[in-house]
């Protein structure tokens, strides 16, 4: 986890400079602290835009990369230091990096009260509606009397203190991760199921054949007339004969299979007998419904990435499948397909062995992959765990077959 | 006559708290002369060790010290007073007193419906600190919401109901002000306090 931690105070002797450095040095294992320091920053001026400048822009950036900040506040008439707010109003003017940030407010003072109103001040300016922060509540961590706190180290004497102080650090932490669900995009709605026995209807759907025929590649060409041959076709951008357009797409060097936006498998670049594909497919199978193309226990993965692709949640889904051995490295990558207005038509699902880019990558360059002699089996073992992101919160499935919503039962992988 | 400093809460080159000072400057002519003070060329407080305050901050302080009261309007930004006003008065208390028992009126303009109010409630939470001491006139409010659209051409308030309540505040501060003069006896001791304090000694 990386946060940043804001010196509240641009004085050159500052305690809560000290206690911040001492977040910093002592829970280092926790976390990583950079602090950040607000003396170089011009008092705000509204009529004297800074926001471009080198001071302001430096923690706009820092700010915007960290995972959470921490906020050292002194206390100067039962506020925040104005150096302080300043800084606060500069990022909430026409820049807004604490938007959505995760923000936990300390302090350190010379008297008992430890910046007790200052912090309250902080945590209502954090609140407000051009800073926006996710303030982190409870957890006050007021370091009174501080002239008597650090030791000659600059660490904190009391243990107590830095057990407490360590413990509001950590449900910080948690804190972090937790806030971060609340900006996370909400789908309008929950998606539709998805039909995997196509039986809806779309504008190219060739009705009145059954589309679990072993021979509805024949019986729909001739439905509709379909070209062939030498009969030429005109595309975006080019015209090439029905022959040259084979040509061209079993020269791809991957598996391609077509499947429409009504979840009916059209098409595959058959190069390979089904045995010898990396995702077996039969001549048979085209024109079939994707429900039969896979096992009953698959159809919720299956649904799942449908879903992801067609509610344009993510335009592609890539599982790699480790059970070809380390000689390969096989990516079933499901990319959305699109019409001209940009609506869902379908999935091209291409398989790709990578093993062979990557060799002749590093074979061009000079390079080699590092951690280990075997490098790409070794990352595929770690691979593993993003199968199971893609099934879901479901049952773990065998990945292959689970996850190829196109090929069948029969995947040999 | 009673003189009264009025302070503009901000730096800005255009702020209808500003205008609102301007008005009642004019509006009171009779009852009372208010001299409008900028803080904009005031640097940023870095507590020097000589506890020396800048020239500009100086000037201020010599006027507050021989008027009889305050007017502070304060604009809101981020639900607090701006850093520039914070700025000011954490000059203008750090070695001097121009602010102690001086009594203050608060008022507040803004562009949204809220007026200020809880810059304002922050205002008067800062002014209370020991090492100002100002005398706050309690219970009084003057919020102007909607403050862009709160003026004529002429910079006289449009709005006869706040303009009343602004009159009537008025009256009850030049009260509060006979009356803050007799609450005096721990005045030299917290001065000596404030002139005499170090962090040293704590």
């Amino acid at each position: 986890m990386k946060l940043v931690g804001i010196v509240g105070s641009n004085a050159e002797v500052s305690y809560n400079r000290l206690l911040m450095e001492f977040v910093a040095k002592h829970f280092g294992d926790l976390f990583e602290l950079e602090v950040l320091e607000i003396k170089d920053v011009p008092l705000f001026n509204q009529s004297d835009d800074q926001t471009n400048s080198k001071e302001v822009q430096y923690l706009n950036k820092k700010i915007m990369d960290a995972d959470g900040v921490i906020i050292s506040t002194p206390e100067h008439n039962h506020t925040i230091p104005a150096g302080l707010k300043s800084v606060i109003e500069w990022l909430s003017f026409k820049i807004h990096p604490l938007d959505a940030k995760p923000v936990m407010v300390i302090g350190a003072s010379y008297y008992d009260q430890g910046t007790s109103r200052a912090q309250l001040h902080l945590r209502q300016i954090l609140d407000s509606p051009g800073v926006n922060a996710h303030v982190f509540p409870g957890n006050e961590f007021l370091l009174g009397k501080v002239k008597e706190a650090f030791d000659t180290d600059n660490n904190i004497k009391d243990q107590r203190t830095v057990d407490y102080l360590e413990s509001c650090l950590r449900k910080f932490m948690r804190f972090v991760n937790v806030v971060g669900i609340l900006d996370e995009p909400q789908p309008a709605k929950a998606p539709e199921p998805e039909d995997l026995y196509a039986t809806g209807k779309i504008d190219t759907t060739i009705e009145n054949v059954d589309m679990n025929a072993d021979d509805w590649v024949e019986q729909a060409a001739e439905a509709v007339n379909a070209v062939e041959g030498k009969t030429y076709v005109k595309l975006d951008r080019g015209i090439l004969t029905v022959d040259q357009l084979n040509y061209f797409l079993a020269s791809m060097p991957m598996e391609l299979t077509y499947a429409d936006s009504n979840n009916q498998f059209l098409y595959y670049n058959q190069t390979a007998p089904a045995e010898e594909m990396l995702a077996s497919r039969n001549p048979s199978q085209v024109g079939n419904p994707l429900a039969k193309c896979h096992p009953e226990k698959a159809y919720k993965n299956v649904g799942w990435v449908l879903q992801q692709l067609r509610s344009g949640a993510t335009d592609a889904v890539r599982v790699h499948v480790p059970t070809h051995g380390p000689d390969k490295y096989v990516v079933h990558n499901y990319q959305a397909m699109h019409d001209e207005n940009g609506n869902y038509a379908g999935v091209n699902e291409y398989i790709l062995d990578f093993k062979p880019i990557i060799d002749w990558y590093l074979k061009q360059t000079g390079q080699e992959l590092v951690g280990g002699t075997d490098g790409v089996s070794g990352a595929s073992a770690k691979e593993d765990k993003a199968v199971d992101g893609v099934s879901g919160a479901s049952e773990k499935e065998t990945e292959t077959v689970a996850v190829d919503s196109v090929s069948g039962a029969s995947e040999n992988a | 006559m009673k003189k009264f400093i009025g302070l503009v809460g901000t730096n800005s080159d255009q702020s209808t708290n500003r205008t609102l000072l301007e008005f009642m400057e004019k509006h009171f002519a009779d009852k009372a002369q208010i001299e409008l003070v900028e803080i904009k060329d005031i640097p940023l407080f870095n507590k020097p060790e000589n506890k020396q305050v800048p020239k500009e901050v100086q000037i201020i302080a010599d006027k507050i010290d021989a008027a009889d009261g305050v007017v502070i309007s304060t604009p809101e930004y981020d639900h607090s007073v701006p850093a520039s006003l914070m700025n000011a008065l954490a000059w203008l208390s750090y070695g001097i007193v121009p602010l102690l028992d001086k009594p203050v009126m608060i008022t507040g303009a803004s562009y949204g419906t809220l007026g200020s109010s809880r810059a304002q409630v922050h205002l008067r939470q800062i002014l209370d600190a020991p090492e100002l001491k100002a005398r706050i006139m309690p219970s009084s409010e003057f919020l102007l919401g909607h403050s862009l659209q709160a003026f004529d051409e002429e910079g006289n308030l449009v709005d006869q109901e706040k303009l009343e309540k602004l009159e009537k505040l008025f009256e009850d501060f030049m009260i509060f002000v006979e009356i803050t003069g007799q609450l005096k006896s721990a005045y030299q001791a917290d001065k000596k306090e404030v002139e005499n304090f170090s962090w040293e000694n704590i």
